[in-house]
């Protein structure tokens, strides 16, 4: 079905203006720019459709805690931000992985994104006071959990797309800790790659009512040389919902994605 | 201040309704075991399917089971007085929303009248969670043995946790097309403790999606 037609899910009537920018924003599958240039992560310019969120008072969870919960756009990167710096393996796979178009970007072959690829579709956020989860709209419809009612990794993981995240409040900021990563997936379309040693901390800040700020900070010695943090925001979606959308139903990203 | 009443009326909600929270398995056989009422095209419709099972079965490419068929696999549920979500380990390893926030299906025809999982909304009867659920494309199965619904289904799940460990599901099925009157079954889920979801990719795993690499 008609992608754009499900995204105009209008939930209110009032939030009809909204709806013109949060509908453009999310029909951005954020493989337009594919074939172009490959800017690294960090300094993207703005996304231009990315509307900030109403602003207002932080809701506030049963336990006093801000409650994230909600529906968000795709997180956009902040510009002028400070690229990473690779190991020289990394740079040559990068470099290989950006002359072949990235076609063999497991993102667009319906794989999951991993963490921390920002996605450019809705997620949702459910938070409860021992676990949160992440619903992701796309690029595969599937989701992470995020426990907050353990202070350790698991022993023995099992490499995994999203790894295992344990969670805890720094005051207002929800501190998520993620470790056990397999090495397959991408940061981003350019290709920068990592190891299984990847461990990953985002710290989520919902600043007003409508915007949250996300803070990553990737640490991996063997792919690069310190680790380094990328900073995005997200706005909160309040006129449209959440589709079902399964990537390898029709996947017409990968008819254009040959490589050389 | 309001938002301490809110949260105060959130907290009193939670408290005063039955909790479904836990990693369930289902008990016995996943399929449905009884003969559904099919009209004569919903029967040619499953002789097309059982004929050619594997090749027919949108599991086989990584394509989602919809709402009445289930896996072996655990689901978890995770509840707030607003939202029940359902996720699954197998299958595409995806989750289901169910909405207690008051909304209506108003919305539906117009926006996305055909997915796999449908629209769902909710409500307690007691200690009863009744899920109401349209929007269904006519492409997923409701078992494993190639059992076909049209566009026009209508399922009514009622969650009942009729003991720690034990979740009953009684679910009616209509069908204006496929079916020539209601269907209903039950199906038993028995907690697992100690229990998580694993993380499975379908698409990670089967070989059988073209664009797999």
């Amino acid at each position: 079905m008609n992608v754009r037609r499900r995204l105009t899910y209008i939930l209110s009537a009032a939030a009809a203006a909204l709806l013109l920018l949060s509908t453009g924003y999310a029909q951005d599958n954020g493989k337009a720019g594919k074939l172009k240039e490959i800017i690294p992560p960090g300094r993207q310019a703005p996304r231009p459709l990315g509307p900030t969120g109403p602003t207002g008072v932080v809701p506030r969870a049963a336990d006093g805690k801000p409650d994230l919960s909600g529906l968000w756009n795709g997180q956009r990167a902040l510009p002028g931000q400070e690229g990473p710096v690779m190991r020289p393996w990394a740079e040559t796979l990068t470099k290989e992985r950006t002359e072949n178009y990235s076609a063999e970007d497991p993102e667009a072959h319906c794989l999951p994104g991993g963490v921390p690829r920002a996605i450019p579709y809705h997620h949702q956020i459910v938070q409860t006071p021992n676990l949160v989860l992440i619903l992701f709209e796309g690029n595969i419809h599937t989701f992470r959990q995020i426990f907050l009612d353990r202070k350790e990794h698991l022993k023995n993981i099992e490499p995994r797309w999203y790894g295992d995240s344990i969670g805890h409040w720094d005051g207002d900021t929800l501190v998520v800790d993620t470790v056990g990563f397999n090495d397959k997936f991408w940061f981003d379309m350019a290709g920068h790659p990592h190891t299984n040693q990847l461990h990953v901390i985002e710290k989520y800040h919902r600043r007003d009512f409508g915007n949250m700020e996300i803070e990553v900070t990737i640490d991996d010695p063997e792919t690069y040389v310190k680790p380094w943090i990328t900073k995005r925001e997200a706005s909160l979606e309040t006129a449209i919902e959440m589709t079902e959308y399964v990537c390898n139903e029709n996947n017409s990203d990968v008819l254009h994605l040959v490589g050389k | 201040m309001r938002a301490l009443g809110a949260s105060l009326l959130l907290a009193v909600a939670a408290y005063a309704q039955a909790d479904l929270s836990g990693v369930w398995v289902v008990s016995g056989n996943p399929d449905i075991t009884g003969d559904l009422p099919y009209t004569a095209e919903a029967m040619k419709v499953w002789q097309e399917h059982k004929a050619n099972l594997r090749d027919k079965d949108p599991a086989t490419y990584c394509l989602p089971n919809g709402v009445v068929r289930v896996t072996t696999l655990p689901y978890k549920i995770v509840q707030t007085a607003k939202l029940v979500v359902i996720l699954s380990e197998g299958n595409t390893h995806s989750f289901r929303r169910l909405f207690l926030d008051g909304r209506g299906h108003q919305h539906v025809e117009e926006v996305e009248p055909d997915s796999w999982t449908g629209h769902s909304i909710a409500k307690w009867e007691g200690d009863t969670l009744v899920v109401d659920t349209i929007g269904f494309n006519d492409r997923a199965w409701l078992d494993s043995t190639g059992k076909p619904h049209s566009d026009a289904l209508h399922v009514t799940e009622r969650f009942r946790r009729a003991s720690p460990s034990r979740l009953e599901v009684e679910y009616t099925l209509e069908d204006s097309k496929f079916l020539t009157k209601p269907f209903k079954f039950t199906r038993v889920f028995a907690l697992a403790p100690g229990r998580e979801l694993q993380e499975q990719f379908c698409t990670d795993l089967n070989h059988l999606i073209p664009e797999k690499r």
